[in-house]
């Protein structure tokens, strides 16, 4: 658990202690802020609430923040053979597979959490907004991060795959991208197969999560995936088959 | 300490180590040696446990590289070829870092780094960033690390890369002094750091051991001959002649002269060691002596020798 922590605070040094980091947060932030303040201009009554708007928002730049934070974890380190380094002291490979998911998670959520503060800001620039229903807005970010978390894994396992970033920069976001375009799939195609693609997809879960409706299946969907993802990347790792 | 038997490390189809067995005692510093592509790096890395057997049976300190590996890497200190670091982190921090990865804290990690700082001479750039360092100082932070916690056994691969020639002798020095206590395997292309270093040399090519000996039994076994310089002060015609005349010798000629005193170069069979018989004939002439030692500059000529016979095999 120790080392677990070492390695973790070393890579939340890494985001945190660099510019970029801070220039890649500014960006997103006045992106979604845009995107968000854009879809609100064309939401017509009734419309949606809210909460599902935010939630468009946010996701809509979510394979991009996810393939930035991810596409380097391990090829960087391949490339530069510290790799070889990390995996010669006493470390297990969960532990530094666990890390390196824990820090690019914690830099995401750090983020993406600031963007709940734009519906409190409308009515305070005087922007008249309907009552907002805190038990969506909660529910919207849980599947969020539920989403997020799979993605970041998926793309931390690209990331081992390949020692080049831009190699692994282009899988990952091919990769991310297919949860969120599986809604509009699973519409073209013919019974049953739709009914399974519609079950995977993320934009189908995410709008139904931001209205309130909460259901067990996306979240068992999402918390056993990343499992399995990061299991096949302790895996991966453990082969050194790619190394 | 080291034990490794049969084994085999394959790339895909293509063959890197190819049943390779070998053995270092506890104490032993050894020399791997070998042309480029010979499978001295993916040796080592099998040995320090980062890349695993494809076949084949690795032990450190009695434990298996596979099954306990986290024994056996608590028990290596390793550097890897050309010393990766993290250029955005100060040389503290990262031997800090480092310190805690191999379960050093507190008053005991800062002691840790402390030691090995003043051992690799890197007090004076503690606080500079890794990457604006130059070559040398990257090459000694990395094997800083290796030495962090104390590790039994340091697996350095070309650890004088990249060092001027100053600095290449204070390595030389460092690592004879840690050859004290510690086991170690360092690889190198500098022949006569590899012979000035260690006890033993090991041979490789094209993934097989081709000779584990001291480099000097290498050259003698290659070369056919072993050589022994001397110093003489007496008459310049008698000298060589005289050395010649002993048994097992087989050509003594004066190479050198410095104000009356003749350097000789006596090359004599390789299983005998003619220096007493040398000392004795100088000294029953009433000639005077003032040096005298067995040479290993064969081991150079000897090596290239036996790499070029092999590739022709």
């Amino acid at each position: 658990m120790r080392k677990f922590l070492v390695m973790w605070q070393k890579e939340l040094a890494g985001y945190f202690l660099s510019a970029t980091a801070y220039l890649t947060m500014c960006v997103f932030l006045a992106v979604t802020g845009w995107t968000f303040v854009w879809t609100l201009s064309k939401n017509e009554a009734p419309g949606d609430p809210l909460t599902v708007l935010i939630a468009i928002s946010v996701t809509m730049w979510m394979p991009i923040v996810i393939t930035v934070v991810t596409m380097g974890l391990f090829a960087e380190e391949k490339r530069s053979g510290t790799l070889e380094c990390l995996l010669t002291v006493p470390v297990t490979e969960w532990q530094v597979v666990m890390a390196k998911y824990a820090g690019a998670m914690s830099f995401v959520v750090v983020m993406v959490a600031p963007t709940a503060g734009y519906l409190f800001i409308l009515p305070a620039v005087g922007v008249q907004v309907p009552s907002l229903d805190l038990g969506s807005l909660l529910s919207g970010y849980l599947i969020l991060a539920l989403i997020v978390g799979f993605c970041t894994a998926m793309g931390l396992l690209i990331s081992l795959l390949t020692r080049n970033q831009v190699v692994s920069a282009m899988g990952c976001f091919c990769a991310v991208c297919v949860p969120f375009v599986m809604g509009g799939v699973s519409r073209a195609v013919p019974q049953p197969a739709s009914d399974v693609l519609a079950y995977l997809a993320a934009d189908e879960h995410l709008l139904g999560f931001a209205r309130g409706m909460v259901d067990t299946r996306p979240i068992v969907l999402y918390v056993s995936g990343t499992m399995l993802v990061l299991f096949l990347t302790v895996r991966v790792l453990e082969s050194r088959r790619w190394m | 300490m080291i034990k490794v038997d049969h084994l085999v490390r394959r790339y895909g189809s293509h063959t890197v180590l190819d049943d390779i067995s070998l053995e270092v005692q506890r104490g032993e510093v050894v020399g791997l040696l070998g042309p480029n592509g010979a499978g001295k790096t993916t040796t080592m890395r099998v040995l320090s446990g980062f890349l695993p057997p494809t076949s084949g049976e690795v032990l450190i300190g009695g434990y298996d590289v596979v099954t306990r590996s986290l024994d056996a890497r608590r028990r290596i200190g390793y550097l890897p070829e050309n010393a990766p670091l993290y250029p955005e982190l100060r040389v503290l921090e990262y031997l800090a870092y480092r310190a805690r990865l191999k379960g050093l804290h507190g008053r005991r990690r800062r002691r840790g780094v402390q030691k090995v700082l003043s051992l690799c001479g890197l007090e004076d750039v503690r606080k500079r960033i890794i990457g604006q360092l130059s070559k040398g100082y990257r090459q000694r932070v990395g094997l800083a690390d290796s030495l962090i916690g104390d590790p039994e056994l340091l697996i350095l691969d070309e650890p004088s890369l990249g060092l001027d020639p100053n600095q290449r002798r204070d390595l030389r020095d460092l690592i004879r002094r840690l050859g004290a206590d510690h086991t170690v395997l360092l690889s190198s292309h500098l022949l006569t750091e590899v012979e000035a270093i260690c006890d033993r040399t090991i041979i490789i090519h094209e993934g097989h051991v081709v000779a584990s000996d001291t480099p000097r039994n290498i050259a003698g076994a290659l070369m056919g001959h072993r050589v022994v310089s001397a110093e003489v002060r007496g008459p310049r015609d008698q000298i060589a002649a005289a050395i010649e005349s002993l048994d097992h010798v087989m050509e003594s000629e004066i190479i050198g002269e410095e104000s009356g005193w003749f350097h000789l170069r006596v090359q004599c069979a390789k299983d005998v060691d003619v220096r007493a018989r040398v000392a004795a004939v100088v000294a029953s002439n009433g000639w005077e002596l003032r040096d005298l030692r067995a040479e290993v500059d064969g081991f150079e000529d000897a090596f290239i020798e036996m790499i070029r016979g092999l590739n022709q095999a």
